[in-house]
Protein backbone atom coordinates (compact mmCIF):
# COMPACT_ATOMS: atom_id res chain seq x y z
CA UNK A 1 0.00 0.00 0.00
CA UNK A 2 1.98 3.16 -1.16
CA UNK A 3 1.93 6.44 1.27
CA UNK A 4 1.30 8.93 -1.19
CA UNK A 5 0.31 12.19 0.46
CA UNK A 6 -3.11 13.01 0.25
CA UNK A 7 -4.05 16.85 0.10
CA UNK A 8 -6.87 18.14 2.03
CA UNK A 9 -9.98 18.87 -0.11
CA UNK A 10 -12.82 17.27 -1.21
CA UNK A 11 -12.13 14.21 -3.55
CA UNK A 12 -14.18 15.52 -6.97
CA UNK A 13 -13.35 12.26 -8.39
CA UNK A 14 -17.30 10.06 -7.38
CA UNK A 15 -15.18 6.78 -7.41
CA UNK A 16 -12.63 8.05 -6.27
CA UNK A 17 -14.28 9.12 -3.49
CA UNK A 18 -16.59 6.59 -2.86
CA UNK A 19 -13.54 4.26 -2.55
CA UNK A 20 -11.71 6.45 -0.23
CA UNK A 21 -14.70 6.98 2.02
CA UNK A 22 -14.70 2.89 2.44
CA UNK A 23 -11.40 2.48 3.52
CA UNK A 24 -11.24 5.26 6.00
CA UNK A 25 -14.50 4.68 7.52
CA UNK A 26 -13.52 1.41 7.96
CA UNK A 27 -10.39 2.55 9.55
CA UNK A 28 -12.02 5.01 11.76
CA UNK A 29 -14.20 2.13 13.40
CA UNK A 30 -11.43 0.35 13.76
CA UNK A 31 -9.85 3.51 15.35
CA UNK A 32 -12.63 3.98 17.90
CA UNK A 33 -13.08 0.24 18.74
CA UNK A 34 -8.90 0.30 19.43
CA UNK A 35 -9.65 3.40 21.86
CA UNK A 36 -12.43 1.94 24.11
CA UNK A 37 -10.72 -1.29 24.46
CA UNK A 38 -7.35 -0.13 25.16
CA UNK A 39 -8.69 2.48 27.42
CA UNK A 40 -11.06 0.90 29.53
CA UNK A 41 -14.50 3.85 28.23
CA UNK A 42 -17.12 3.98 26.88
CA UNK A 43 -17.68 5.73 23.27
CA UNK A 44 -19.22 5.66 20.16
CA UNK A 45 -19.09 6.70 16.50
CA UNK A 46 -22.50 7.82 14.21
CA UNK A 47 -21.09 8.56 9.89
CA UNK A 48 -23.90 9.82 7.82
CA UNK A 49 -23.22 9.46 3.95
CA UNK A 50 -24.60 9.80 0.46
CA UNK A 51 -23.87 5.98 -0.02
CA UNK A 52 -26.16 4.33 2.73
CA UNK A 53 -29.46 5.32 3.84
CA UNK A 54 -28.93 4.39 7.62
CA UNK A 55 -25.86 5.86 9.55
CA UNK A 56 -22.84 3.90 9.63
CA UNK A 57 -22.38 3.14 13.84
CA UNK A 58 -20.22 2.11 16.29
CA UNK A 59 -20.48 -0.36 18.35
CA UNK A 60 -23.86 -0.64 17.30
CA UNK A 61 -27.07 1.24 17.20
CA UNK A 62 -27.76 0.13 20.94
CA UNK A 63 -24.68 0.65 21.95
CA UNK A 64 -24.87 3.97 20.49
CA UNK A 65 -27.81 4.78 21.97
CA UNK A 66 -26.55 3.93 25.50
CA UNK A 67 -23.69 6.35 25.55
CA UNK A 68 -25.58 9.26 23.90
CA UNK A 69 -28.12 9.06 26.91
CA UNK A 70 -25.17 8.77 29.52
CA UNK A 71 -23.98 11.65 27.10
CA UNK A 72 -27.07 13.40 27.85
CA UNK A 73 -27.32 12.82 31.25
CA UNK A 74 -24.01 14.97 31.97
CA UNK A 75 -25.04 18.67 32.88
CA UNK A 76 -24.99 20.75 29.66
CA UNK A 77 -21.57 22.68 30.93
CA UNK A 78 -20.11 18.98 31.15
CA UNK A 79 -21.08 17.93 27.37
CA UNK A 80 -19.62 21.51 25.57
CA UNK A 81 -16.79 21.91 27.38
CA UNK A 82 -14.76 19.56 25.58
CA UNK A 83 -17.53 19.68 21.97
CA UNK A 84 -15.56 20.38 19.17
CA UNK A 85 -16.60 20.61 15.76
CA UNK A 86 -13.90 21.02 12.35
CA UNK A 87 -13.05 24.60 12.85
CA UNK A 88 -12.67 24.60 16.64
CA UNK A 89 -10.73 21.64 16.03
CA UNK A 90 -8.36 22.61 13.57
CA UNK A 91 -8.11 26.27 15.34
CA UNK A 92 -6.95 24.55 18.90
CA UNK A 93 -3.98 22.25 16.27
CA UNK A 94 -3.26 25.66 14.91
CA UNK A 95 -2.89 26.59 18.20
CA UNK A 96 -0.63 24.05 19.67
CA UNK A 97 1.88 23.86 16.83
CA UNK A 98 2.41 27.41 17.72
CA UNK A 99 3.43 27.05 21.06
CA UNK A 100 5.74 24.33 19.56
CA UNK A 101 7.37 26.16 17.15
CA UNK A 102 7.90 29.00 19.79
CA UNK A 103 9.73 26.64 21.90
CA UNK A 104 11.74 25.10 19.07
CA UNK A 105 12.62 28.91 18.09
CA UNK A 106 13.79 29.55 21.52
CA UNK A 107 15.67 26.56 21.84
CA UNK A 108 17.29 26.74 18.47
CA UNK A 109 18.37 30.61 19.08
CA UNK A 110 20.15 29.25 22.23
CA UNK A 111 21.89 26.44 20.04
CA UNK A 112 22.87 28.99 17.38
CA UNK A 113 24.25 31.36 19.96
CA UNK A 114 25.76 29.00 22.27
CA UNK A 115 27.84 27.90 18.74
CA UNK A 116 28.41 31.69 17.86
CA UNK A 117 29.93 32.18 21.49
CA UNK A 118 32.40 29.32 21.51
CA UNK A 119 33.63 31.26 17.63
CA UNK A 120 34.39 33.72 19.13
CA UNK A 121 35.84 32.59 22.15
CA UNK A 122 38.64 31.63 19.73
CA UNK A 123 39.20 35.12 18.59
CA UNK A 124 37.43 35.55 15.37
CA UNK A 125 34.57 37.12 13.88
CA UNK A 126 33.58 39.42 16.75
CA UNK A 127 33.47 42.46 14.55
CA UNK A 128 31.65 40.90 12.11
CA UNK A 129 28.31 40.88 14.24
CA UNK A 130 25.12 43.24 15.05
CA UNK A 131 23.76 44.04 18.28
CA UNK A 132 21.37 41.38 19.10
CA UNK A 133 23.98 38.54 18.22
CA UNK A 134 26.60 40.42 21.03
CA UNK A 135 23.47 40.78 23.28
CA UNK A 136 22.83 37.53 23.41
CA UNK A 137 26.63 35.95 23.41
CA UNK A 138 26.74 38.53 26.36
CA UNK A 139 23.75 36.58 28.10
CA UNK A 140 25.44 33.23 27.10
CA UNK A 141 28.64 33.88 28.55
CA UNK A 142 27.08 35.25 31.72
CA UNK A 143 25.27 31.89 31.75
CA UNK A 144 28.18 30.05 31.51
CA UNK A 145 30.07 31.72 33.30
CA UNK A 146 27.61 31.36 36.55
CA UNK A 147 27.86 27.93 36.12
CA UNK A 148 31.64 27.46 35.64
CA UNK A 149 31.96 29.95 39.07
CA UNK A 150 29.40 27.00 40.46
CA UNK A 151 31.73 24.08 39.51
CA UNK A 152 34.86 25.56 40.83
CA UNK A 153 33.34 26.31 44.22
CA UNK A 154 31.56 22.46 44.06
CA UNK A 155 35.07 20.94 43.28
CA UNK A 156 36.89 23.11 46.02
CA UNK A 157 34.65 22.19 48.27
CA UNK A 158 35.06 18.49 47.26
CA UNK A 159 38.40 18.87 48.36
CA UNK A 160 39.03 21.19 51.00
CA UNK A 161 39.72 19.75 54.54
CA UNK A 162 36.25 19.64 57.10
CA UNK A 163 35.81 23.29 58.71
CA UNK A 164 38.18 23.48 61.67
CA UNK A 165 38.36 25.89 64.37
CA UNK A 166 41.18 27.40 65.82
CA UNK A 167 41.60 24.58 68.60
CA UNK A 168 41.63 21.81 66.16
CA UNK A 169 43.80 23.25 63.79
CA UNK A 170 46.00 23.43 66.39
CA UNK A 171 45.61 20.17 68.28
CA UNK A 172 46.08 18.94 64.65
CA UNK A 173 49.22 20.30 64.11
CA UNK A 174 50.25 19.33 67.79
CA UNK A 175 48.96 15.39 66.31
CA UNK A 176 51.60 16.07 63.42
CA UNK A 177 49.71 16.09 59.73
CA UNK A 178 51.33 18.41 58.01
CA UNK A 179 49.32 17.91 54.32
CA UNK A 180 46.25 18.87 56.06
CA UNK A 181 46.70 22.46 55.79
CA UNK A 182 46.98 22.87 52.41
CA UNK A 183 43.88 23.67 49.67
CA UNK A 184 44.47 20.17 48.27
CA UNK A 185 43.77 22.09 44.72
CA UNK A 186 47.34 21.13 43.40
CA UNK A 187 46.33 17.05 43.63
CA UNK A 188 43.56 18.21 40.82
CA UNK A 189 45.12 18.63 37.96
CA UNK A 190 43.50 16.71 35.34
CA UNK A 191 45.22 16.12 32.57
CA UNK A 192 43.62 16.98 28.96
CA UNK A 193 43.99 15.85 25.71
CA UNK A 194 45.17 19.09 24.06
CA UNK A 195 48.76 19.79 23.12
CA UNK A 196 49.02 22.39 25.10
CA UNK A 197 49.05 23.03 29.21
CA UNK A 198 50.57 26.17 29.69
CA UNK A 199 47.86 28.57 31.32
CA UNK A 200 49.89 31.18 30.46
CA UNK A 201 49.92 30.99 27.01
CA UNK A 202 46.34 29.44 26.33
CA UNK A 203 44.20 31.54 23.83
CA UNK A 204 47.41 32.35 21.59
CA UNK A 205 46.95 31.57 17.64
CA UNK A 206 49.31 28.56 18.33
CA UNK A 207 46.76 26.57 20.53
CA UNK A 208 43.69 26.90 18.05
CA UNK A 209 44.01 25.90 14.37
CA UNK B 1 19.04 20.31 25.60
CA UNK B 2 18.69 17.71 22.84
CA UNK B 3 14.90 15.59 23.68
CA UNK B 4 15.49 12.11 24.14
CA UNK B 5 14.08 10.75 20.77
CA UNK B 6 10.92 8.84 21.74
CA UNK B 7 10.58 4.89 20.79
CA UNK B 8 8.78 5.59 18.01
CA UNK B 9 5.92 3.51 16.49
CA UNK B 10 5.52 0.01 18.54
CA UNK B 11 3.03 -2.68 18.31
CA UNK B 12 0.90 -3.23 20.98
CA UNK B 13 -2.12 -5.73 21.85
CA UNK B 14 -5.93 -4.18 21.95
CA UNK B 15 -6.80 -4.86 25.80
CA UNK B 16 -6.98 -3.11 28.35
CA UNK B 17 -4.13 -0.90 29.07
CA UNK B 18 -2.46 -1.57 32.76
CA UNK B 19 -0.42 1.37 33.60
CA UNK B 20 -2.61 3.84 34.81
CA UNK B 21 -0.52 6.57 33.14
CA UNK B 22 -0.06 4.80 30.13
CA UNK B 23 -3.81 4.26 29.71
CA UNK B 24 -3.96 8.55 30.17
CA UNK B 25 -1.31 9.41 27.71
CA UNK B 26 -2.41 6.90 25.25
CA UNK B 27 -5.81 7.98 25.57
CA UNK B 28 -4.80 11.56 24.99
CA UNK B 29 -3.20 10.76 21.70
CA UNK B 30 -5.57 8.24 20.28
CA UNK B 31 -8.38 10.57 20.96
CA UNK B 32 -6.68 13.33 19.36
CA UNK B 33 -5.68 11.29 16.54
CA UNK B 34 -9.47 9.89 16.08
CA UNK B 35 -10.72 13.48 16.15
CA UNK B 36 -8.26 14.48 13.24
CA UNK B 37 -9.14 10.98 11.30
CA UNK B 38 -12.65 12.20 11.53
CA UNK B 39 -11.98 15.38 10.44
CA UNK B 40 -10.15 14.54 7.20
CA UNK B 41 -12.86 11.84 6.30
CA UNK B 42 -15.25 14.30 6.62
CA UNK B 43 -13.19 17.03 4.44
CA UNK B 44 -12.26 14.35 2.08
CA UNK B 45 -15.17 13.00 1.17
CA UNK B 46 -18.12 15.42 2.99
CA UNK B 47 -19.74 13.33 4.96
CA UNK B 48 -21.51 14.27 8.56
CA UNK B 49 -19.95 12.52 11.59
CA UNK B 50 -20.26 12.14 14.91
CA UNK B 51 -17.31 11.17 17.67
CA UNK B 52 -18.24 10.93 21.39
CA UNK B 53 -15.97 9.83 23.81
CA UNK B 54 -15.50 9.52 27.64
CA UNK B 55 -12.31 9.85 29.39
CA UNK B 56 -10.77 7.41 31.90
CA UNK B 57 -11.30 10.10 34.04
CA UNK B 58 -14.98 10.71 33.00
CA UNK B 59 -15.06 13.80 31.32
CA UNK B 60 -17.03 13.64 27.85
CA UNK B 61 -15.07 14.59 24.51
CA UNK B 62 -16.92 15.14 21.24
CA UNK B 63 -16.49 15.46 17.63
CA UNK B 64 -18.66 16.64 15.20
CA UNK B 65 -19.30 17.62 11.77
CA UNK B 66 -21.60 19.76 11.30
CA UNK B 67 -21.76 19.88 15.02
CA UNK B 68 -22.53 17.14 17.72
CA UNK B 69 -25.98 18.04 18.67
CA UNK B 70 -27.12 18.10 14.89
CA UNK B 71 -25.67 14.59 14.34
CA UNK B 72 -27.41 13.25 17.82
CA UNK B 73 -30.57 14.72 16.78
CA UNK B 74 -30.69 13.41 13.80
CA UNK B 75 -29.54 9.90 15.06
CA UNK B 76 -32.12 9.99 17.62
CA UNK B 77 -35.14 11.28 15.91
CA UNK B 78 -34.15 8.88 13.08
CA UNK B 79 -35.21 11.87 10.53
CA UNK B 80 -34.79 11.71 6.73
CA UNK B 81 -31.95 13.68 5.15
CA UNK B 82 -32.72 17.35 5.24
CA UNK B 83 -33.12 18.94 1.90
CA UNK B 84 -30.18 20.53 0.41
CA UNK B 85 -31.94 23.52 -0.72
CA UNK B 86 -32.93 24.64 2.71
CA UNK B 87 -30.65 28.13 3.30
CA UNK B 88 -28.72 26.57 5.65
CA UNK B 89 -26.92 25.14 2.47
CA UNK B 90 -25.09 28.82 2.21
CA UNK B 91 -24.11 29.17 6.13
CA UNK B 92 -22.59 25.56 5.03
CA UNK B 93 -20.72 26.53 2.28
CA UNK B 94 -19.09 29.12 4.17
CA UNK B 95 -18.39 26.61 6.67
CA UNK B 96 -16.43 24.78 4.33
CA UNK B 97 -14.62 27.73 3.01
CA UNK B 98 -13.25 28.79 6.22
CA UNK B 99 -12.08 24.88 7.05
CA UNK B 100 -9.95 24.79 4.22
CA UNK B 101 -8.38 28.32 5.41
CA UNK B 102 -7.35 26.72 8.52
CA UNK B 103 -6.61 23.58 6.68
CA UNK B 104 -3.93 25.29 5.14
CA UNK B 105 -2.78 27.44 7.75
CA UNK B 106 -2.53 24.43 9.87
CA UNK B 107 -0.44 22.71 7.23
CA UNK B 108 1.43 25.81 7.19
CA UNK B 109 2.80 26.13 10.57
CA UNK B 110 3.19 22.52 10.64
CA UNK B 111 5.35 22.36 7.96
CA UNK B 112 7.40 25.43 9.83
CA UNK B 113 8.01 23.10 13.25
CA UNK B 114 9.35 20.35 10.90
CA UNK B 115 11.94 22.57 9.26
CA UNK B 116 12.96 24.42 13.29
CA UNK B 117 13.33 20.51 13.92
CA UNK B 118 15.54 19.81 11.50
CA UNK B 119 17.77 22.98 11.88
CA UNK B 120 17.58 21.95 16.09
CA UNK B 121 19.15 18.51 14.86
CA UNK B 122 21.72 20.28 12.26
CA UNK B 123 23.13 22.18 15.36
CA UNK B 124 22.57 19.53 17.79
CA UNK B 125 24.84 17.38 15.15
CA UNK B 126 27.67 20.37 14.88
CA UNK B 127 27.57 20.94 18.27
CA UNK B 128 28.62 16.99 19.13
CA UNK B 129 31.07 17.36 16.03
CA UNK B 130 32.66 20.02 17.82
CA UNK B 131 32.78 18.65 20.82
CA UNK B 132 34.69 15.96 19.93
CA UNK B 133 37.42 18.08 18.54
CA UNK B 134 37.97 21.34 21.10
CA UNK B 135 37.63 20.21 24.54
CA UNK B 136 36.81 23.69 25.79
CA UNK B 137 33.81 23.10 24.07
CA UNK B 138 32.44 19.99 26.44
CA UNK B 139 29.65 20.60 29.13
CA UNK B 140 31.08 22.31 31.86
CA UNK B 141 30.02 19.35 34.43
CA UNK B 142 32.98 17.38 32.54
CA UNK B 143 36.12 19.50 33.01
CA UNK B 144 38.85 19.64 35.50
CA UNK B 145 39.47 21.97 37.93
CA UNK B 146 42.32 23.31 35.46
CA UNK B 147 40.22 22.97 32.48
CA UNK B 148 37.70 25.39 34.03
CA UNK B 149 39.80 27.84 34.79
CA UNK B 150 40.95 28.66 31.44
CA UNK B 151 37.91 28.50 30.01
CA UNK B 152 36.81 30.57 33.16
CA UNK B 153 39.35 33.37 31.72
CA UNK B 154 38.81 33.06 28.32
CA UNK B 155 35.07 34.33 28.56
CA UNK B 156 35.73 36.54 31.03
CA UNK B 157 38.04 37.91 28.39
CA UNK B 158 35.50 37.53 25.54
CA UNK B 159 32.87 38.65 27.71
CA UNK B 160 34.66 42.33 28.49
CA UNK B 161 35.26 42.17 24.18
CA UNK B 162 31.84 41.95 23.27
CA UNK B 163 30.98 43.80 25.90
CA UNK B 164 32.93 46.76 24.46
CA UNK B 165 31.73 45.73 20.85
CA UNK B 166 28.34 46.34 21.84
CA UNK B 167 28.97 49.75 23.15
CA UNK B 168 30.76 50.70 19.65
CA UNK B 169 27.66 49.37 17.96
CA UNK B 170 25.08 51.17 19.78
CA UNK B 171 27.55 54.56 19.42
CA UNK B 172 27.62 54.20 16.04
CA UNK B 173 24.02 53.67 15.77
CA UNK B 174 22.79 56.52 17.69
CA UNK B 175 25.89 58.89 16.22
CA UNK B 176 24.56 58.74 12.05
CA UNK B 177 21.11 57.72 12.50
CA UNK B 178 22.57 54.74 9.95
CA UNK B 179 20.72 51.69 10.49
CA UNK B 180 22.86 49.06 8.22
CA UNK B 181 22.63 45.90 10.40
CA UNK B 182 20.17 46.36 12.53
CA UNK B 183 16.36 47.59 11.49
CA UNK B 184 14.57 47.13 15.05
CA UNK B 185 15.36 49.06 18.10
CA UNK B 186 18.27 48.07 19.99
CA UNK B 187 17.51 45.25 22.82
CA UNK B 188 18.48 45.98 26.23
CA UNK B 189 21.81 45.37 27.77
CA UNK B 190 23.42 41.81 28.17
CA UNK B 191 20.71 40.84 31.46
CA UNK B 192 18.20 40.15 28.52
CA UNK B 193 16.62 36.64 29.01
CA UNK B 194 15.91 34.01 26.78
CA UNK B 195 12.26 35.53 25.42
CA UNK B 196 14.06 38.40 24.28
CA UNK B 197 16.44 36.53 22.30
CA UNK B 198 13.20 34.51 20.82
CA UNK B 199 11.71 38.02 19.34
CA UNK B 200 14.90 38.92 18.01
CA UNK B 201 15.06 35.64 16.02
CA UNK B 202 11.43 35.68 15.16
CA UNK B 203 12.64 39.57 13.56
CA UNK B 204 15.42 37.18 11.55
CA UNK B 205 18.27 40.14 13.37
CA UNK B 206 21.46 37.23 12.36
CA UNK B 207 23.65 40.50 10.80
CA UNK B 208 26.26 38.46 10.18
CA UNK B 209 29.03 39.37 7.54
CA UNK B 210 29.12 36.15 6.36
CA UNK B 211 26.90 33.51 6.78
CA UNK B 212 27.91 30.78 10.13
CA UNK B 213 25.02 28.93 9.27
Amino acid sequence: MTRKKVKLAFISNDSARKATFKKRKKGLMKKVSELSTLCGIESCAIVYSPYESQPDVWPDARGAGRVLAQFKRMPEMEQSKKMVDQESFIRNRIAKAADQLKKLHMDNREKEVTHLMYHCLTGKGLHCLALPDLNDIAWMLDHNLKEIYKRIEAIRMDHAPPERTQQQHLFAEWMGNPGDQMGGDEDIIVPFNDTNSHASTIWSNVIFP
Amino acid sequence: MAKKPSMGRQKIKIQKIEVKNHLQVTFSKRRSGLFKKASELCTLCGVEIGIIVFSPAGKVFSFGHPNVESIIDRFLTRNPVPNAHDPFHLVEAQRNASVRELNLQLGHILNEVEAERKRGESLDAMRKANQSHYWWESPISKLGLEQLEQVKVAMEDLKKNVNQQAANAVFMANRGGVFDHYETKPLPSHGSNINNIAAAAANGNFGYCHGFF
